[in-house]
């Protein structure tokens, strides 16, 4: 069954669920919107002339903080390997993870002082923005598409869903035998529609404009409607056999479909989170280097 | 009525073994109880699973409670499979396929056969065909292409470029890589050094030092020495200090010109100083610095010194000597000329009624003798001959068609003049027509008696003319002071004269900048009847119209509208730039600045 999303805490006191996000009532949140807070305060007292820039005092320490930040945040990856509990539980440090990256977005908006440019600063910046954008995304899309995941296998396994296809292209072999060459031919098309050949675009969309399963089942219904005889009967049999297909595949689709919006955001948080402490790297030794 | 089993099995060889049996019931008992009708082996089936029970032109399909069947893909517990259609049915690994009833048999044909698809690896397959794995580059993959390419961006790009300016192939003129790790655009007036990072950036890992400002501005004033500067600096407590240590330790050492001349700020303009950058040092510089020669000053209307005018306090042989005192000891300026500003300012008196004659109007101003620089900021030096001589005239006899004058400024040549133009002639002449008695330009007939007399009366001698001219009522004694000699020699001293251009010369103040004001309203001429008094006016008197950086008097003034950081002669940086960007209207001061 589904885990029931990550907002589930309210069951018996034995087996009661506290998710990440509610770890230890919101400790994490208060922290990192003390941090905010204290430096929103900070950065709305100090006077840097002629105008706030990521090279004042206050800009140096918000941006080591930044920097440091990050760094702990993508350790993430490594601490995840290694469960634990108590304080610094894995659940704990999740927690920390979301809340203090949330931060990010206030500490290194004030380390730029607001000014962006075609740099390798802003790139850092932009870098990161993005890292935590697909990791909102990520949180909010494992708070809701879990359940709709199960819910779209209707009680199959994946295995079952990949054979119930192929099924039907056996039966389909055996029903369209009494078919003329032509409509066999339509009905062979569909033979081996892959819905895993589907590339990331295709996925996300959850359809498939290009399914030979499809033509094939509207060529047969056209032809059916026009037909009479014990050629309709075989053709009304291969219709029913590409409709169950049909059903087969679009159930695979709309798994495939949560299955990609599910796990997409981890391609871009985890190469991107990459890609921003090399651009991070560069920052800092630009900085030096012209000094 | 009766179903057909069709069981299906595989050879070890792959071949196809099909068994059939006739069952001739309405129900089918499934299960893996050896008395069901359809025998299954399987161990995931139950003893009795389900049954399959024929009404009409349905199947109606009915596991046992709590258990499970699949049919047509769909797992349930109960469902119904219409003939005509037929249907798939799964039970564990065993598939029963009950095919589409033909319409000329009572029969139902159901086959039967084990998939056995290999579960664990379909599994697997099946799992890893429905994640994105499948169809993205990995994970790890792509990071190391985005770090790579970030990596050379960001990095090596911007390195080559420095590396290429050190052995000066790059061009200046063209997008250069290090330009990625710039900030911001530079400020307008170092637009040009955009392509141009090793101008400033001289050294890597060296910030930016003031010998690389100075290969442009090389005539730029330094405020004071270092070591003053330092000790001028009040010291750093908290916040401050703590950023003092971690500049040092990062090899950033305070007082550099970037400092405040902050760039990569964007195209902006140089903001004007603001107040607290000098009264920083400047509110209690004395307490520091006991031997400045300034008073402390934090604000021009609540903390500021009375003005410390430079001026002639005295003489030394011929030399003036010149001190700064502050209008509060209401000193005396000695420029050893005698005038009465009052005097020449009276609207009744013989000087006024002398303008009208010459036609200088009803009364003489200021503008009369005044004359401003073409900068209209400051005055021209007063000329005698220029600007008092339209009424002090010197001359003093007729030679054919020419005036003949006294010199002015050199007496011993005067006096070799006056000895060569009298010395042939004896007699004397009569007071009323002196030559040295004063005497207004265009009044003919005198000039016509007197040069009548010159001509067919006895003149009189040099020496009387000397003694004459040097002499009250002669025509030097009414300006100078003039020491008179031992009776019986000649040897008369004109004190030496000098006068004042700047009063104040480490400040700024532009005339044309007040010109809606009259002058009388700062400079009380009108009321001096010696020209020892100084007429600079006080700080009060500025301090009518201009109060601090924030204040309620009409003209907010911060200390960079007098004075300059890099001290200077002219007008303060902050005047010139308001004045370039069009912030002010008075050309006057540019022109001047460019001409020094």
């Amino acid at each position: 069954m589904a885990s029931g999303g990550i907002s589930r805490t309210k069951l018996g006191e034995g087996a009661s669920h506290e998710s990440f996000l509610r770890h230890r009532n919101f400790r994490w949140l208060k922290i990192a919107l003390t941090v905010c807070l204290v430096a929103i305060l900070a950065y709305a007292m100090i006077d840097v002339q002629p105008r706030p820039n990521g090279g004042s005092a206050y800009g140096y320490l918000l941006g080591t903080i930044g920097a440091l930040l990050i760094l702990w945040l993508s350790l993430l990856g490594l601490r995840k390997r290694a469960m634990t509990s108590g304080s610094w539980s894995l659940k704990g440090w999740t927690s920390a993870h979301v809340y203090l990256g949330l931060s990010l977005v206030v500490i290194a908006t004030l380390h730029t002082g607001f000014q962006l440019g075609w740099n390798i600063h802003t790139l850092a910046y932009a870098l990161m923005m993005l890292v935590i954008a697909s990791g909102v995304y990520g949180i909010i899309v494992y708070a809701v598409l879990p359940t709709q995941l199960s819910d779209s296998r209707a009680e199959m396994t994946r295995p079952q869903m990949v054979e119930a296809v192929a099924k039907f292209d056996t039966q389909l072999q055996t029903a369209a035998q009494p078919l003329s060459h032509d409509d066999a031919a339509l009905v062979r098309d569909a033979f081996g529609e892959d819905p895993f050949r589907a590339g990331l675009i295709r996925r996300l969309s959850g359809r498939d404009a290009r399914s030979s399963t499809e033509a094939a089942l509207q060529a047969m219904r056209r032809r059916l409607a026009v037909t009479t005889g014990p050629e309709a009967a075989a053709l009304d049999g291969v219709v029913t056999l590409l409709e169950r297909k049909s059903a087969a595949l679009e159930r695979i689709r709309r798994h495939l479909r949560i299955r990609a919006l599910l796990e997409v955001w981890l391609y871009m948080h985890v190469p991107l989170t990459f890609a921003l402490i090399a651009a991070l790297a560069a920052h800092i030794i630009s900085v030096f280097f012209y000094w | 009525m009766s179903f057909v089993l069709r069981s299906v099995s595989t050879s070890a060889q792959g071949r196809e073994i099909v068994r059939t049996t006739r069952i001739d019931k309405d129900r089918l008992s499934i299960g893996r109880a050896p008395d069901s009708d359809v025998h299954l082996t399987d161990l995931a089936v139950a003893l009795h699973h389900a049954r399959v029970e024929r009404r009409g032109d349905r199947l109606m399909i009915q596991a046992e409670t709590g258990l499970f069947v699949a049919l047509n893909g769909g797992k349930t517990n109960a469902g119904v499979i219409e003939l005509a259609a037929g249907g798939d049915l799964r039970i564990g690994s065993h598939l029963l396929r009950f095919l589409p009833k033909a319409a000329d048999t009572d029969d139902i044909s159901v086959s039967l056969e084990r998939v056995s698809e290999g579960e664990g690896k379909l599994d697997r397959d099946a799992d890893r065909l429905f994640t994105l794995a499948s169809v993205l580059p990995g994970k790890r993959a792509m990071a190391w292409l985005l770090v790579a390419a970030v990596l050379v961006v960001g990095l090596a790009l911007p390195i080559k470029a420095w590396h290429d300016r050190q052995q000066r192939t790059a061009q200046f003129a063209r997008f250069q890589a290090d330009e990625l790790w710039s900030s911001g655009h530079l400020s307008k007036g170092h637009a040009n050094l955009q392509q141009n990072c090793g101008a400033c950036h001289v050294t890597p890992f060296e910030s930016v030092r003031d010998t690389a400002c100075k290969t442009c501005h090389a005539k730029v004033h330094d405020h004071a020495s270092p070591f003053r500067l330092a000790r001028a600096t009040p010291n750093q407590s908290g916040w401050a200090s703590f950023q003092l240590s971690v500049k040092q330790a990062f090899n950033l050492p305070p007082g550099r010109c970037v400092d405040c001349h902050k760039e990569h700020e964007g195209p902006l303009d140089m903001a004007p100083t603001p107040q607290a950058f000098c009264s920083a040092c400047h509110t209690d510089l004395k307490d520091r610095l006991p031997d400045a020669h300034i008073g402390d000053a934090a604000d021009f209307e609540r903390a500021h010194p009375e003005f410390r005018p430079t001026l002639i306090s005295g003489w030394t042989g011929e030399k003036a000597q010149l001190r700064r005192l502050s209008l509060v000891q209401k000193p005396k300026e000695a420029s050893g000329l005698k005038f009465p500003h009052a005097l020449h300012l009276d609207k009744l008196g013989g000087v006024a009624q002398m303008g009208r004659r010459l036609g200088m109007g009803p009364q003489l101003d200021c503008t009369n003798c005044h004359r401003p620089e073409p900068s209209g900021a400051g005055f021209q030096p007063v000329e005698m001959e220029r600007d008092c001589a339209a009424c002090h005239s010197l001359d003093f006899a007729r030679s054919g068609g020419t005036i003949r004058t006294l010199r002015h400024g050199d007496p011993a040549q005067l006096v070799a003049e006056l000895r060569d133009f009298y010395g042939l002639r004896s007699a004397p002449l009569p007071p009323s027509l002196s030559p040295f008695a004063r005497r207004t330009p265009g009044d003919a007939p005198a000039l016509q008696e007197r040069i009548q007399f010159n001509q067919g009366a006895r003149l009189p001698g040099a020496d009387a003319a000397i003694r004459s001219v040097f002499s009250r009522g002669g025509a030097c004694y009414d300006c100078h002071t003039i020491d008179a000699p031992p009776p019986g020699s000649l040897d008369f001293r004109v004190h030496p004269v000098a006068l004042s251009t700047r009063y104040l010369p480490h400040g700024w103040f532009d005339h044309r900048a007040h010109a809606t004001q009259s002058c009388a309203s700062c400079h009380g001429a009108a009321q001096s009847s010696s020209s020892s008094d100084l007429l600079i006016p006080g700080i009060a008197t500025c301090r009518t119209c201009h109060g601090g950086e924030s204040t309620a008097k009409p003209v907010a003034s911060t200390c960079a509208m007098c004075h300059d950081y890099h001290a200077k002669e002219g007008a303060p940086t902050m005047i010139v730039r308001r004045l370039v960007r069009g912030q002010r209207r008075d050309a006057g001061i540019v022109q001047a600045k460019v001409s020094r």
